[in-house]
């Protein structure tokens, strides 16, 4: 007796849930012969996978309009889009690592995320003669390749820089830091006047962590790429190269050259304080110079906006011209997916040089990793001008930033602790040692 | 009407001292959604200024005409609207059963179910992410809607039983001997005699499984991928930018989202004040 009114209550619980569910499964199915329907039986559709969920506005617009752009010329390919944002995408990207890898997606030049994906053999090869004539800059491929064999391309070239607010400059008579010392005197200047000298995005630890690069390439030079990749292999960050740049940035943060609070501040915080007058400089990368085109920013901050590199550091190597820069997104095809051929070929056509690279620059959203010299028309701002000739007169690039240079535990560690250690609450020697046990 | 209580008990000091504490906690509770609400109708560059509102220069209402279209709003409102209702929906069906087989009726392994439905409120939802989106895409199953529901409804339903015992406590058994006397089947004792009793518990459920779903967005990227089941918190990243976002649309998104949720606290806010109030003595 007791087992079969166990039996029935079961039974109705799951009949319940049939009928209930049925409604909804009804819907799907509908909804989804619809749309198999429309495009008929040769209809091919690919997957893109991106990390641009803004569909409207700068790289996302760009990416956008090329995929429309595709579909018109091939009838017969449909291209669904599915956006998440870096962190997002980031953790889905392991999901599908899994299972069912869309057929293009984003990627990044940098061990921290590539070794992982590449170790899974989660991405196609590219046959690397293809792009001999998509004019790439030189280098900009290495950070994609493994044993020799290329797995996705670049998309942007970005370069670290101090945005500044020339009228802000001259009204002042402040004048352009030819010296790291400079700097901090100047630092002290516009403190005075009651102005925050740099906006920093603290709150997020990778533009610190891409300013202690930077440091770091100022002090040594070129061959700071191989120090750290030594460190990262070795766990060991004992280099004295690492403790100057560290205890250079310690004590900027304590001189005061950071507005108050950097440390919890977000990107779009410390971005207006710049863009609202607020700031004099801004460091960051310079896929941000659209701020000079941005309506919302006021005229008279958005048409003054120039950039300066990171200034030397006394004892340092690095010239002037010696960038502290990197290529760092790009895209890739998936390994598994079953329309390979046409997703390199879509691939391919978003690399032709008068795409992404043209689009780009028309939009303004930084510099591609294709020469774009070809594009300009001479309607583009001081501050892009400025950027193209940083680039074209470079000797040479500091290559990716310390904090995609290791697996992704050390990213994760030191995107925090260099908040930590710029602001007293740990000692230099502590952050070195913590950041070299990640590695391990 | 906890103050009237107090009121009744304590001086004219007593009733100030908590008119005052009441005053501080509403202006707690509801500062944040006029925050939201302000800052959704001011333009992004207008937020950061350094008040704590904002008054804006003009009225934005275009953040809304933007949430709306461009967010696709009312695709992603019904999702979410026919994932949570149906959530809801088997939450309460199989919460008052089992709750009702695990608690009075009596059978060798009654104990031990309970344990290990109340077990699952142990789990975190990271830990199942992964597994769970392997297990759903052999089913073939990734990006339906049953992708969002199965693992709604199971990790809403520990909770919900807990409840649901607490308050099968409160109801006399008499009644259901009565109802047994009177010749009833063991469906009409749970369908016409116990769940008219439940009703607080009911309402307490469904509140706070839809409350904990709305919002739900970690499972809904990780097994959703194309718009046809999306819901609401995505509406949200579609104004996300590479770096820096647009503020103020998203202010928006999050208040139009709000809203439903607002609504139906608002309408069933008597019943889980008291529902709560009640599995709490007795359970």
């Amino acid at each position: 007796m007791r087992k079969k009114l166990i039996a029935t209550m079961m039974a109705a619980v799951m009949t319940a849930g049939l009928i209930t569910g049925c409604g909804s499964d009804g819907g799907k199915t509908t909804s989804g012969g619809g749309s198999s329907s429309k495009g008929g039986n040769e209809t091919i559709t690919l997957k893109l996978f991106s990390n641009l969920p803004d569909r409207k506005n700068g790289q996302g617009l760009v990416e956008q309009k090329i995929i429309d752009e595709y579909m018109e010329a091939n009838k017969n390919i449909k291209i669904e889009v599915e956006a998440l944002d870096e962190e997002a995408y980031k953790t889905k990207f392991k999901a599908y690592a899994m299972d069912d890898m869309p057929d293009v997606v984003s990627i990044w030049g940098q061990p921290s995320f590539l070794d992982e994906v590449l170790a899974a053999g989660t991405l196609a090869e590219l046959n690397e003669s293809d792009y001999s004539d998509y004019k790439f800059v030189e280098g900009s491929l290495e950070g994609f390749k493994k044993n020799g064999s290329l797995y996705g391309l670049p998309r942007n070239t970005d370069i670290a820089v101090f945005y500044y607010n020339e009228k802000m400059f001259n009204d002042n008579g402040w004048t352009v830091p030819e010296t790291y010392d400079d700097l901090l005197s100047l630092s002290d200047k516009i403190n005075d006047a009651g102005i925050t000298p740099v906006a920093m995005d603290g709150g997020d630890g990778w533009p610190m962590a891409i300013y202690l690069t930077d440091l770091a390439f100022r002090i040594e030079g070129p061959a700071v790429a191989d120090k750290i990749n030594e460190a990262v292999a070795k766990g060991d960050f004992t280099d004295e190269v690492f403790s100057d740049a560290t205890s250079l940035l310690v004590k900027s943060a304590k001189a005061g050259l950071f507005q108050k609070g950097y440390d919890s501040q977000d990107y779009g915080t410390a971005m207006n304080l710049f863009t609202n007058g607020q700031a004099a400089m801004f460091y960051m990368g310079t896929w941000e110079s659209s701020m000079a085109t941005n309506e919302d920013i006021p005229k008279d901050i958005r048409e003054n906006i120039r950039v300066f590199v990171m200034p030397s550091v006394s004892g340092g190597t690095a010239k002037n011209t010696d960038l502290a820069a990197w290529n760092g997104g790009g895209y890739a095809v998936s390994q598994g997916c079953q329309n390979k051929e046409e997703a390199i070929k879509f691939l391919n056509y978003m690399y032709q040089p008068d795409k992404l690279s043209k689009y780009g620059w028309e939009n303004g959203v930084g510099l591609s990793a294709q020469d774009q010299t070809s594009y300009t028309t001479g309607n583009e701002t001081e501050l892009q001008k400025q950027i193209m000739s940083l680039l074209t007169n470079a000797t040479s690039m500091s290559g990716t930033p310390i904090n995609d240079c290791g697996p992704s535990a050390f990213k994760t560690v030191i995107e925090s602790e260099i908040q930590n250690v710029s602001n007293g609450t740990t000692s230099i020697d502590d952050f070195l040692l913590t950041i070299g046990k990640s590695c391990q | 009407m906890g103050s009237k209580i107090a009121g009744k008990k304590h001086s004219p000091a007593g009733k100030i001292i908590v008119w005052v504490v009441l005053s501080i906690m509403a202006v707690i509770q509801i500062f944040p959604l006029v925050w939201l609400v302000d800052f959704s109708l001011a333009s992004s560059n207008e937020m950061f200024t350094s008040g704590l509102l904002v008054m804006p220069k003009k009225i934005q209402w275009g953040n809304y005409a933007k949430a709306f279209v461009d967010g696709h709003f009312l695709l992603y409102l019904k999702n979410s609207i026919i994932i949570n209702g149906l959530a809801v929906l088997l939450v309460l069906i199989i919460s008052i059963m089992a709750a009702f087989a695990v608690h009075r009726m009596r059978w060798k392994l009654s104990g031990f179910v309970k344990t290990l439905l109340l077990l699952g409120m142990m789990i975190p939802i990271h830990a199942t992410l992964l597994p769970n989106y392997k297990l759903y895409n052999t089913l073939n199953i990734t990006d339906t809607c049953w992708a969002l529901l199965i693992p709604y409804v199971a990790f809403s339903l520990p909770q919900a039983l807990y409840l649901m015992t607490g308050f099968l406590d409160s109801v006399p058994i008499e009644l259901e001997e009565a109802a047994v006397m009177d010749g009833c089947g063991i469906y009409r004792i749970v369908f016409q005699v116990v769940i008219p009793l439940l009703k607080p518990s009911i309402a307490t459920v469904s509140i706070m499984t839809f409350l904990n779903n709305w919002n739900e967005f970690m499972m809904a990227r990780t097994y959703l991928s194309s718009p046809k089941w999306k819901t609401l918190p995505f509406s949200v990243l579609e104004f996300t930018g590479q770096y820096s976002s647009n503020y103020a649309v998203q202010f928006a998104v999050m208040a139009l989202t709000a809203a439903p949720a607002v609504i139906v606290y608002i309408i069933l806010n008597k019943h889980i004040t008291k529902g709560v109030a009640m599995g709490a003595v007795k359970g």
